[in-house]
């Protein structure tokens, strides 16, 4: 029995697979790779594996992080060699390592994350405008927006701790495309969602971005407390 | 057209992953001019459409074929319909995202009658010319076949032609016959014409069917061409263990209805319950031997990576060698957590120590199907088990731990009194007494006996198929009565009927007039009427009313058995003498036995030269 830990990427061809979607994914690619995966006890057996962080539908990711317990032993290259034959056009696993049994979780691990999403501007807001904007947003020392609790309840929640920083550079003039970077941390395996920020800049300016599911999001790399 | 929908459409839709194709073992090729593009079109949504074997087995038969190209089509969701109908895009293949109206044939499977209007709906989102009568050079050819293909007639005006039977065989021949023709650069008509001329293919628009303008009913329907038969003969596969299974299936990114790998070991069925289509139209009863499933199976869990196997079938405990197949799936795959499934159970054919068996991974309820209250009303649609039978069953079930059992009736049935809806409501009663005589350290600390019952809807090709169907008045005091009757609040019922039942009693006994109904209704909106939140009973009355057709006609009326049928034109095998025999018999309660126990000289081994049942 051993805990892999490993790297893989999600591009375009599976931005739209949901976190379910997504282990299930995993769940027969270990079958058709005929890697054997250790299952929970008990009365509805679960296959003992993870993500370090749940992918929302649309997000490309250069750079995410899974977890597996198999049976026996294996080795890291015949792992990512194996599954990387299995796996989509899509997804595909960028190292591996094979890691002691008190290794923390990959969640409990979480430091950075950074993405950029290519957004439209509303008309009258030009590229100038919008650095400007994002400067003033940066220098607030505390930005509440209004979120939903598990109980379902709108709770006040300051959003500016997870904000490192965030720059726009112009990606497209001809569509008035603007590719916005930010890095985000995470506190107690906490984040906030980078649209969410966009939508908080709208809502303590005028509207800037023109915010609707066509935003491609995409995560350039995510940072753990371990070196891996 | 592919890059513009991946970036500006999908994102606006649920589930877009289900609107790309390129799911594992989707199978993708580099078209060319003379590369047939055939669309398999299911007029239902991704997930349920993904559940369907014969899909699997035509999609991967069509793709082994080089010069074919094989896609999927579903009914888009009604966010993807709005979405396609604003940007003024067409409907599309999954795998080529190649606009429907391109393709050489688009196959739609009829599975239920509720489909009819997705049909329609998505040979408009296909920008596809919904009358057949009005396609021009260069169309699509529009065929369909499964189960309600046995009554085409209400799609006639819509469908080229219809595959009878099983499709295995006779649409390879459909597609050579394309290629012999498309050298020729024939019309339209020649290539209809000589498809009608391959057993098992119904071109509707070669008959004429006319009308006794009295009652209403079918006078004489007869071929216009010499081409065309007079009487359609329904295919099947002699030998189905030798027969093409796909090795590879799509596996879907998003949970599907049936998300694992469907094996089908035997076709055909020969318990002759009467109220049931499927055993009727697939005989005869053909098994799959044990190596062969076996082996099959193996394949398809290495190429899907599924953790299931579900063994499918019309009635999976009659298979004749079922427990050495259960201890040998069991046997091979419980190391590797891959739980397997029986579907479709009688209650007197398989044992619960062998139910226990298989679900030493997953315990999930027991479902079970008396279909009727009494033993009167179960003798005369020839179920063919006791309450005995049922009762042992859920003792043995009780004891062994299970908490919760779900038992499926119809009402409705010919014949039926209240007498029998009440039996209903006492074989939930006598079930919630078995689990209350087990010891309360061996059962379940929970039960829940849950009793449903379904309006009964006759059907072409069986016994019952010249009886009209109860009223809603009727079905709604029965149900009122049979809820009024159940005292214990451990059981409980649900029961629903919108309306869908008697829609469905129309179309599954209906004639081509009910073709202008159905545009009717299409052009009123209606689609996805097997879904409760879509499905608006009044926009149907109203087209049956615009159309002056009387739905009444159709569902409720009583026929005669000299009467000429709209689906009399098909040869299924299994005699007309022989289903009237069976309703006269089902009047008076008399049972006919199971056939490997006694040929009751359905037909069907007369049918084919060189058939023998049960050897």
């Amino acid at each position: 029995m051993s805990k892999i830990q490993y790297r893989f990427k999600r591009s375009t061809a599976l931005r739209f697979l949901s976190h379910l979607d997504q282990q299930r994914l995993f769940q027969r690619a270990f079958r058709r790779a005929n890697i054997n995966i250790e299952y929970s006890h008990g009365f509805n057996p679960h296959p003992k594996m993870s993500f370090a962080l749940a992918m929302s539908v649309g997000l490309t990711s250069d750079w995410e992080y899974g977890e597996v317990i198999v049976s026996g032993e294996l080795d890291c290259n015949d792992f990512m060699t194996r599954m990387n034959a299995v796996l989509p056009n899509g997804l595909e696993i960028i190292s591996a390592k094979v890691c002691d049994e008190g290794t923390p979780s990959l969640s409990s691990l979480l430091e950075k994350s950074y993405y950029s999403l290519k957004v439209k501007l509303v008309p009258e807001i030009n590229f100038e405008r919008t650095n400007q904007i994002i400067e003033s947003y940066l220098e607030l020392p505390v930005i509440n927006i209004q979120k939903r609790n598990k109980k379902g309840k709108m709770v006040e929640k300051d959003i500016r701790p997870f904000i490192e920083s965030i720059s726009v550079c112009q990606e497209d003039i001809k569509n008035d495309l603007i590719n916005v970077k930010m890095t985000l941390v995470y506190i107690e395996q906490q984040c906030v969602k980078p649209e969410l920020i966009l939508e908080s800049i709208n809502n303590l300016n005028r509207a800037i971005f023109i915010i609707d599911p066509t935003i491609e999001c995409h995560r350039h790399k995510l940072l753990l407390k371990a070196d891996f | 057209m592919n890059n513009y929908i991946e970036k500006n459409i999908l994102p606006l839709v649920t589930k877009p992953i289900t609107y790309l194709g390129n799911e594992v073992n989707s199978v993708h090729k580099t078209p060319n001019a003379d590369m047939i593009r055939f669309a398999f079109a299911f007029p239902d949504t991704y997930e349920v459409g993904m559940s369907h074997l014969g899909m699997k087995i035509l999609y991967g038969l069509l793709n082994e074929e080089k010069d074919i190209w094989c896609e999927r089509v579903f009914a888009p969701w009604v966010d993807m319909e709005e979405q396609l109908i604003n940007n003024d895009l067409t409907l599309y293949g999954l795998e080529s995202m190649m606009p429907l109206n391109e393709y050489d044939f688009v196959g739609f499977t009829l599975q239920y009658e509720m489909s009819f209007s997705n049909i329609l709906n998505m040979l408009k989102l296909g920008h596809i010319v919904l009358a057949a009568a009005d396609r021009k050079e260069g169309d699509p050819f529009v065929i369909a076949g499964g189960p309600c293909a046995y009554n085409p007639e209400p799609l006639a005006d819509f469908i080229d032609f219809f595959v009878i039977g099983e499709g295995e065989e006779v649409i390879l021949k459909i597609m050579e016959a394309y290629r012999q023709w498309k050298k020729t650069s024939g019309k339209r008509m020649d290539f209809l014409k000589t498809v009608a001329g391959i057993e098992g293919v119904y071109v509707p628009s070669l008959y004429n069917v006319s009308y006794d303008e009295a009652t209403g009913v079918i006078v004489s329907f007869l071929p216009i061409v010499d081409e065309a038969p007079t009487i359609v003969r329904k295919q099947f596969i002699d030998d189905l263990d030798s027969s093409y299974f796909p090795e590879k299936i799509v596996v879907s990114f998003t949970e599907t209805v049936h998300d694992r790998v469907s094996f089908e070991i035997f076709r055909g069925c020969g318990r002759g319950c009467r109220f049931c289509q499927a055993g009727m139209i697939y005989r005869p009863t053909r098994e799959k031997t044990v190596p062969t499933i076996q082996s099959k199976i193996r394949a398809l869990i290495e190429a899907t990576g599924y953790d299931e196997i579900s063994l499918s079938s019309l009635s999976t405990g009659d298979y004749s060698k079922i427990e050495t197949l259960i201890k040998n799936l069991v046997e091979e795959y419980e190391d590797q957590k891959v739980s397997i499934s029986l579907p479709s159970l009688r209650i007197d054919s398989l044992s619960i120590d062998m139910l226990e068996e298989i679900q030493k991974v997953r315990k999930a309820g027991l479902t079970l199907a008396p279909e009727a209250g009494t033993q009167r009303m179960r003798d005369v649609i020839n179920k063919g088990v006791t309450e005995e039978n049922l009762l042992d069953t859920v003792r043995t079930a009780f004891e062994k731990g299970w908490g919760h059992v779900k038992l499926y009736f119809m009402i409705g049935l010919p014949g039926e009194t209240y007498e029998d809806i009440e039996g209903i409501a006492d074989l939930g009663q006598k079930t919630v007494d078995e689990y209350m005589q087990i010891d309360k350290e061996l059962r379940n600390k929970s039960l829940k006996v849950v009793l449903s019952a379904s309006s009964f809807v006759p059907k072409a090709f069986t016994p019952f198929q010249w009886m009209g169907q109860n009223t809603r008045e009727e079905f709604k005091n029965k149900q009122r009565y049979l809820k009024a009757a159940i005292k214990d609040r451990k059981i409980s019922y649900s029961w629903h009927d919108s309306g869908v039942s008697f829609l469905e009693a129309v179309f599954a006994r209906g004639d081509r007039r009910l073709g202008k109904v159905l545009k009717r209704a299409h052009e009123k909106g209606c689609r996805f009427d097997g879904w409760g939140e879509y499905f608006d009973i009044e926009k149907w009355t109203e087209a049956f009313a615009e159309t002056g057709i009387d739905p009444d006609f159709y569902a409720l009326r009583n026929r005669g058995y000299d009467e000429i049928l709209p689906w009399d034109f098909i040869d299924t095998g299994v005699k007309k003498s022989f289903l009237k025999a069976e309703a006269i018999k089902a009047q008076e309660a008399l049972t006919t036995p199971y056939c490997p126990e006694n040929c009751s000289n359905c037909g069907i081994m007369e049918f084919k030269e060189g058939w023998q049942c049960h050897v």
